[in-house]
């Protein structure tokens, strides 16, 4: 059984978005290996790097703010990222539980 | 995602009803997908699969393609047996995850609606009030009165309609008087057995947010054991 605890994100984007905010959806699509979060797992950044929700323990939150903040600034409507244990700043942001997970990045439009 | 896919989204979590959303990963469009409602034209040659991970309420990118699939299944029906101070608690735990609520207890005092705002309590004795809510194998059921004449008719009414999980609040003597009155309407070991009573995990907490916490948590353990 997946999915069966929500955690009201996609709620409170709507609430984000009534109150004038630019808000991009970051959800978990793939994992591979051992991962923190389940595939449909879901963080919400505004255009001032506020955040809520998860898609790992914390460990990639920080480098997919800055995504979400420069996908609002370019003005991109959608972009994939994965995040890796080899990843180039593993020492800062990969998943020191050596998994891999790929992340959907999707501005609210 | 356009906002009006999202309040769509929102609007049917509300009216708990089951759907996925269909994201192209490659162009960012996404649909939402329901039984006996047709795909867009595009995502027509990905019916099987989608079909599939909705049918199996799964997550995931369709294979060789860019198509993702998000599952939403309907919330798990939960239904108390009185609306006493350990309810109070368990409305609050369940806020946080997705369980539907309801309360039932014919004592107008215990359940009225400014000690449990915005949830459906029915104030009627057991037998009557069941015939309100639809339930299946798929409900739980928490008796908290551990009064006879108001447990024991939802207890009954729990393992005719096979719920996944069926706990009733109580000492061990009490679940023993409990089990032994089961047994003379009729219902056999094993399906007494399937009573979680005591009701919840060992915690040690006496509290009323404690045991409610202990109960939400069996209930969630239970529910993962589907």
């Amino acid at each position: 059984m997946k999915n069966s605890f929500d955690e009201k994100i996609l709620e409170e984007a709507n609430d984000w978005v009534t109150a004038n905010q630019k808000v991009v959806l970051a959800t978990v699509i793939q994992t591979w290996g051992s991962s923190p979060r389940q595939v449909g797992s879901r963080m919400i950044v505004n255009e001032k790097g506020d955040f809520s929700g998860s898609v790992s323990g914390g460990c990639v939150e920080s480098a997919v703010v800055r995504e979400c903040i420069s996908l609002i600034k370019d003005n991109k409507p959608c972009k994939k990222i994965e995040f890796k244990v080899s990843n180039e700043s593993a020492w800062e942001v990969g998943l020191a539980c050596g998994g891999e997970i790929a992340v959907y990045l999707e501005q609210v439009s | 995602m356009k906002l009006q896919t999202l309040k769509s989204i929102i609007e049917k979590k509300k009216n708990k009803s089951e759907f996925a959303i269909i994201t192209n990963l490659k162009t960012g469009e996404s649909e939402i997908f329901e039984k006996d409602r047709p795909l867009s034209k595009e995502m027509q040659i990905y019916s099987n699969q989608i079909n599939e991970f909705f049918k199996s309420k799964k997550n995931g990118v369709i294979e060789n393609s860019e198509i993702f699939v998000e599952t939403y299944i309907l919330p798990i029906k939960v239904i108390v047996i009185g609306a006493v101070h350990i309810a109070q608690y368990l409305v609050d735990y369940a806020k946080s995850l997705n369980f539907e609520i309801s309360i039932i207890d014919p004592r107008g005092y215990f359940a009225s609606e400014q000690r449990f705002p915005d949830i459906k309590i029915i104030n009627k004795w057991p037998d009557e009030a069941f015939k309100e809510i639809d339930t299946n194998e798929n409900s739980a059921l928490i008796a908290l009165t551990h009064d006879p004449k108001i447990d024991d008719p939802a207890l009954q009414h729990a393992l005719n309609k096979k719920f996944y999980y069926i706990g009733a609040l109580g000492s061990k003597k009490t679940h023993e008087n409990r089990c032994q009155r089961l047994k003379k309407a009729g219902f056999s070991d094993e399906q007494i057995n399937l009573i979680h009573g005591p009701i919840g995990i060992k915690l040690g907490g006496r509290s009323a947010p404690e045991i409610a916490l202990s109960i939400i948590a069996q209930l969630v353990s239970e529910t993962y054991k589907k």
